[in-house]
């Protein structure tokens, strides 16, 4: 495997534009006979489709849930980024470019997040345009909040549903072009495996989620959106159906796979409270401008809080502990997400936890007085809202509960800055690629990429692959790659199949959920993999992963049949991948032995626990190729070359 | 907490169907609705090694519109302005009956228990249920300036998540205020304008072919629709299509 | 079957101009029922109802009138029917959202009114049209002429019916009467007012009317704001202002329905 990450000569600031001027084009009479498959109707999708389809080419495009609109985007609150300078507070091209390096901890390729903050303006022109009811000030003009990692208000928003409004508006635009047949959907569809021909991705097998049919699709091109791969860790911010199987399917047909390790844990979660929780609900990033995070300052406080003998309420003012206005007085309680998480668990596991144990405080007592209720209201009304729905109490009397959660992955396929991966003509984008966040995503930047990705990258530079594509035909389905492909896939499904006509034959007795396994996972990785991790609890991480899955094997039961709606053996297919990616995450973690971003080894800290980065060492992607089930995988390293930036340790004090 | 379910349980769109009743304890009062149908769906596959229910569901926040679940009379369960996920089981007394039933109408026939195929509100949107871009040439965001309660109308009403909440609660499983919350976002903002007559005539005769009922001025949808969108949008949509029937800028 | 493609959202509209126009012409029935109420033996009841009966125009508009009945109920049946079909399977527990009432009652409260409105006619319309019988007043024109030529004549109707000297009517007829007046070459004409005086004697007359008006106030309580919403014209700003018209408007007219029909019981 050799890596080129294709970066275009010249200044930073006219890499994209020299890319421009100087790419290959295909004219709009061959446009309509070129095919290309996209997989994932989340923002990335359903923009490139769009625009893709709005070209002229042929689009085929797939999602699991019923309809594209509910691709898991719909559930970004807080806002997106761009460098617009609408509020005349010194924002540029140049200072989103830094903020979202610096964010990233110096670990992403500086070309691609150049382009990035270049083409974040026109994504906010374009979702105007489209009907995205971004929230205004009183003149009518476009308004904007802050967001953490940040000390400009850059981030726009629609109310706290600005995912949603973005994915609408996406979803609108793909919708068009369905209705004037460029794209053809299709909805309640698991991409199963990637089909590659002579070393170029030509198309997808699919299972029919109703029916329980393979199909096989060809193209000539073929685009990964398929979001991140959070549910590793069972609990997460993420949709039930997130997944990383799509993604994982192609690596092992080739694709290097950049960065597992890189997983970004959210400050501002409602805590766990049950055994059964099926999934954490994020409380928006936003909130953090206006409410205040603490913990008492004694712990006996502490202890008397958890066992509910005293009130938050009740606590004064002097034995309240700001922890993180306390340690980062610059950014206060907008520090980056992978600081305000971590100071939540030293917090916690210090004994200052309150709740569970597990919890801290996010105040508005102060926001209420100093703005009145009334406008909390109107800021907040509807996250106030969910959260009293969830935990029956009520945040404008008595501070929220909060505590970090497993929300994001920087980590996915390798790509280069065209955005293909190592196979060529598959493409990844959005969360789905090793993106542009390096180690830690700043907030209400996952959106900004997703667009870019979408409606400003992938149009211009697939045509700089599909131009030569013309000269080789229709891409036929009926080729022994796509029967091969098929057969594994049945093979795939089979397996976890007999394997549970076994089990019933046994009783009851040994039979579990895929759940149950999925769970089990999730923990281990939470636990050893997670907010903090060194040698021993990878070690033991790795040990752990190993021995769950030879159970899974043994004693997982999946009832039904596979041509049916079996949402069971959806689970389980998704689950077989996770015990493969749960390893190479462990591996990635073990092997980077420095403290960056969302990564932190505990070794690798210092004095007053922060991360402590090794430059000299770590300072490249690490893109893993796959070598084989239970096989270590290989790892290529793309160096990371600072022209423009100066390094810095990463400071928001 | 103790319950009695009484559950659709339909093995394909072809098939009969019919209620299956299942007892269900120890169940926490924190638990979310669609957790408690987890844990029945883990004591069936492990106690009877039966097929687990069926639902949609999927970011489980009320926010993706996937989940929809007619409960004991009401769609998304007995609370306002929640979806069914959000619903949890304090909303319950212990030793409740439950029953538990898949959205009911025409153009969403049942794909499995209590899935339904909903893509008839894809169709509708498909319809014309845009402003139609094409990517990139698009006037710098801050151009038409939009007045504040104009563009917070417009949010308000772009907040329905397409659950079908209002279909299902409809006692003529209409979809006028689906269709409504579309056009009045698109109508109160002046780039949605220019195609406003179009889509609206287009959106309409869509829903009318694909069997939706229509509005009698019941209001069930409004009472049940997690996003609470208003009745006022069916008025404008109204007063749109009155517009579009006699209004000149018509294709 | 093959019906003619009306959009749904039209058929609504028909169903609520036909419905609006059906109000108005009930403020402007009740209204005029309330001369009922004047002890002038009819006088300005049957003068008003002699002006309705008069012109081409006030002709084109009652036959305009049941046309719009005919249609509302047709095209309001037709709704009802479309609407069930959009749910062919139905849910085993009945549904408890929060919803108006009175909607949902529109159909059963329209086909009652529909029933009712065939009684009303019977009692009053189909007089008019000669399907049945009732009282009767000759014109002013012809009494005069009678007194003169005819004395006997008019002995015979002053005996069984009653004279009105300063109007010169001839009123309060049975239909006995009215053959041998004929005979005599007058011109007669129901006589609503004495008609009516008559009808809402009666108890369980005045019971079922009192009825009619109960399910006239149902289907007029949800209608009226409803033709705001159908005409798109319900929005935030008024759309208090119209519920309160509405109640207004359903309670008014009722009412005075309901006055004259007990009213006259009374003996007022
Ligand atoms: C609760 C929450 C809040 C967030 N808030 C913000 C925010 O405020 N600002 C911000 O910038 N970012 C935010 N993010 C992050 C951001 O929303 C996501 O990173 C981004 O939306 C991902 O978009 P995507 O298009 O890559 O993938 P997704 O939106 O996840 O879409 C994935 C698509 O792929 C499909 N798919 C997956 N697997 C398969 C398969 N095997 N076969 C077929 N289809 C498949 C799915 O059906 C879906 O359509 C938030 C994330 C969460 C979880
Ligand atoms: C005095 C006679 C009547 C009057 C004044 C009247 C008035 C109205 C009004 C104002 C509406 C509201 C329209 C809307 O929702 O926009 C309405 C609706 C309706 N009417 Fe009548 N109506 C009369 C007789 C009838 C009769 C005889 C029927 C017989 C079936 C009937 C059936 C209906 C139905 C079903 C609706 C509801 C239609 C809908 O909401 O879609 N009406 N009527
Ligand atoms: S209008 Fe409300 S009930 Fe209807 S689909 Fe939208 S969100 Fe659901
Ligand atoms: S699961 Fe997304 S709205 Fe309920």
């Amino acid at each position: 495997m050799k890596l080129d990450s294709k970066i275009p000569a010249g200044p930073l600031a006219e890499k994209w534009t020299n890319y421009k001027a100087s790419q290959k084009l295909v004219n709009p009479a061959n446009k309509r006979k070129l095919d290309i498959i996209v997989v994932g109707t989340g923002l990335a999708g359903a923009s490139a489709a769009a625009s893709l389809g709005a070209m002229g080419f042929n689009v085929d495009i797939f999602c699991i849930q019923d309809s594209p609109r509910r691709a898991h985007s719909i559930a970004a609150q807080g806002g997106i980024n761009a460098a617009k300078n609408y509020q005349n507070d010194g924002d540029s091209v140049e200072r989103l470019f830094r903020d979202t390096i610096k964010g990233g901890d110096y670990r992403a390729r500086e070309a691609n997040v150049y382009r990035l903050a270049e083409v974040s303006g026109a994504i906010i022109d374009q979702c105007v345009a489209q009907g995205v009811p971004f929230a205004r000030d009183y003149g009518g003009l476009l308004d904007n909040r802050s967001f953490g990692g940040a000390q400009v208000s850059r981030t726009f928003y629609a109310k706290g549903q600005t995912g949603q409004q973005l994915l609408l508006g996406a979803y609108g635009a793909l919708s068009r072009e369905i209705a004037r047949g460029t794209v053809k959907l299709h909805t309640r569809c698991e991409m199963m495996d990637l089909v590659v021909v002579d070393g170029r991705a030509r198309g997808i097998i699919v299972r029919n989620l109703v029916t329980g049919d393979l199909e096989r699709y060809a193209a000539h091109a073929v685009v990964l959106a398929t979001g991140g791969y959070g549910n590793l860790y069972y609990l997460s911010t993420n949709a039930m159906n997130s997944n990383g199987s799509a993604a994982w399917v192609c690596h092992r047909k080739g694709a290097a796979f950049a960065n597992p390790c890189y997983v970004q844990i959210h400050p501002t979660c409602i805590p766990v409270h049950g055994d059964y929780q099926s999934k954490l609900t994020l409380m928006s990033e936003s909130l953090r401008n206006d409410g205040r995070i603490w913990v008492p300052k004694k712990k006996e406080d502490a202890e008397s809080i958890r066992a509910g003998k005293l009130k938050p309420t009740e606590i004064p003012e002097e034995n309240r502990d700001y922890y993180l206005e306390r340690r980062y007085p610059a950014f206060g309680n907008l520090v980056p997400r992978d600081v305000a998480s971590r100071a939540a668990k030293e917090r916690c596991d210090a004994g200052y936890g309150v709740g569970t144990g597990f919890a801290v405080y996010l105040d508005f007592a102060d926001a209420i007085q100093r703005l009145g209720k009334d406008v909390v209201e109107q800021k907040y009304g509807n996250l106030f809202q969910m959260y009293q729905k969830i935990t029956d109490e009520n945040p404008y009397e008595t501070p929220m509960m909060i505590y970090p959660a497993i929300h994001y992955t920087m980590g996915g396929l390798w790509v280069d800055y065209e955005l293909q991966t190592t196979i060529s003509g598959l493409f990844a984008a959005g969360e789905a690629n090793f993106s542009d966040h390096g180690a830690n995503r700043l907030g209400a930047s996952a959106l900004m990429q997703g667009l870019a990705d979408g409606y400003f990258v992938l149009p211009y530079t697939m045509q700089n692959y599909l131009a030569d594509q013309i000269y080789v035909g229709k891409i036929s389905a009926t080729t022994p790659e796509f029967d091969a492909a098929e057969a594994a896939v049945k093979q795939r499904i089979e397996n976890l199949m007999k394997n549970s006509a076994l089990r019933q034959a046994q009783g009851p007795a040994s039979l579990k959920t895929v759940d149950h396994f999925h769970k089990a996972l999730g923990k281990i990785m939470w636990e050893y993999c997670g907010m903090a991790r060194h040698t021993e609890s990878l070690t033991k991480a790795k040990k752990l992963v190993s021995e769950l899955e030879n159970e899974f094997w043994k004693s997982v039961f999946i009832p039904g049949n596979a041509n049916e709606f079996n949402p069971e053996l959806e689970k389980a297919y998704r689950l077989e991948d996770y015990f493969e990616l749960a390893q190479l995450v462990i591996d990635d973690a073990m092997h980077r032995e420095e403290s960056c971003g969302g990564h932190f080894r505990t070794e690798h800290q210092t004095q007053d626990g922060e991360t402590l980065r090794d430059d000299e060492r770590f300072m490249y992607v690490a893109a893993w190729e796959y070598q084989g089930h239970g096989q270590p995988e290989t790892m290529e390293k793309e160096p990371l070359v600072y022209e423009h930036i100066q390094i810095a340790k990463r400071n928001y004090k | 907490m103790k319950f009695t379910l009484h559950i659709w349980r339909q093995e394909n769109a072809r098939a009969k169907g019919h209620f299956e009743t299942y007892p269900l304890e120890g169940i926490s009062p924190d638990c979310s609705f669609l957790e408690m149908l987890d844990i029945l769906n883990e004591q069936l596959i492990n106690d009877h090694i039966a097929h687990p229910v069926c639902f949609d569901n999927d970011c489980r926040e009320g926010i993706c519109g996937m989940c929809g679940l007619y409960i004991n009379g009401r769609p998304h369960g007995n609370d306002d302005g929640i979806t069914t996920c959000q619903l949890h089981m304090r909303k319950f007394h212990d030793g409740d009956d439950i029953w538990i039933e898949p959205w009911r109408a025409k153009p969403f026939p049942v794909i499995r228990d209590l899935v339904v195929d909903r893509s008839a509100f894809d169709k509708i949107i498909q319809a014309g249920g845009y402003i139609s871009t094409t990517t990139g040439g698009v006037p710098d965001a801050n151009t038409i300036p939009i007045p504040k309660h104009k563009a917070d109308m417009a949010m308000d009403a772009a907040s329905c998540i397409g659950c079908g909440a209002c279909v299902a609660a409809c006692k003529n499983a209409s979809a006028m205020l689906f269709v409504g919350a579309k056009v009045s976002h698109l109508a109160l903002l002046p780039q949605g304008q220019i195609e406003a007559a179009d889509r609206v005539h287009k959106m309409v005769c869509k829903m009318d072919e694909l069997g939706f009922g229509s509005c009698t001025n019941t209001y069930a949808c409004e009472a049940e629709c997690p996003k609470l969108i208003k009745r006022q949008n069916i008025s404008r949509l109204n007063r749109q299509w009155i517009g579009a029937l006699f209004g000149r800028d018509r294709k | 079957m093959n019906l003619p493609k009306i959009h749904s959202i039209s058929k609504k509209i028909l169903v609520g101009a036909l419905g609006a126009f059906l109000s108005f012409f009930l403020l402007f029935h009740a209204s005029a029922n309330l001369l009922i109420l004047r002890h002038d033996g009819g006088e300005w009841y049957n003068a008003f109802c002699h002006f309705m009966g008069t012109y081409l125009i006030v002709k084109v508009m009652e036959i305009g009138l049941i046309a719009a009945l005919l249609l509302h109920v047709v095209l309001a049946i037709w709704l009802a029917v479309t609407n069930k079909m959009a749910r062919p399977k139905g849910y085993h527990k009945p549904q408890r959202s929060k919803t108006h009432t009175g909607s949902k009652l529109q159909v059963w409260t329209g086909i009652l009114i529909f029933a009712c409105l065939i009684m009303h006619f019977t009692d009053f319309y189909f007089v008019k049209i000669g399907l049945v019988k009732g009282k009767y007043l000759a014109k002013t024109e012809d009494v005069v002429a009678l007194k003169t030529t005819q004395p006997d004549a008019f002995n015979y109707a002053e005996q069984h019916g009653e004279y009105s000297a300063k109007e010169n009517w001839l009123t309060n007829f049975d239909k006995e009467d009215k053959a041998v007046l004929e005979a005599a070459g007058l011109e007669v004409e129901p006589d609503f007012y004495h008609q009516a005086r008559e009808k809402f004697k009666v108890l369980h007359i005045i019971i079922a009317y009192l009825v009619f008006f109960t399910v006239v106030w149902f289907h007029l309580r949800h209608g009226f704001a409803a033709v705001f919403q159908t005409f798109g014209l319900y929005n935030y700003k008024y759309g208090k202002a119209i519920e309160v018209l509405g109640q207004i408007y359903t309670w008014v007219v009722c009412l005075m329905f309901a006055v004259v029909v007990i009213g006259v019981y009374f003996g007022l």
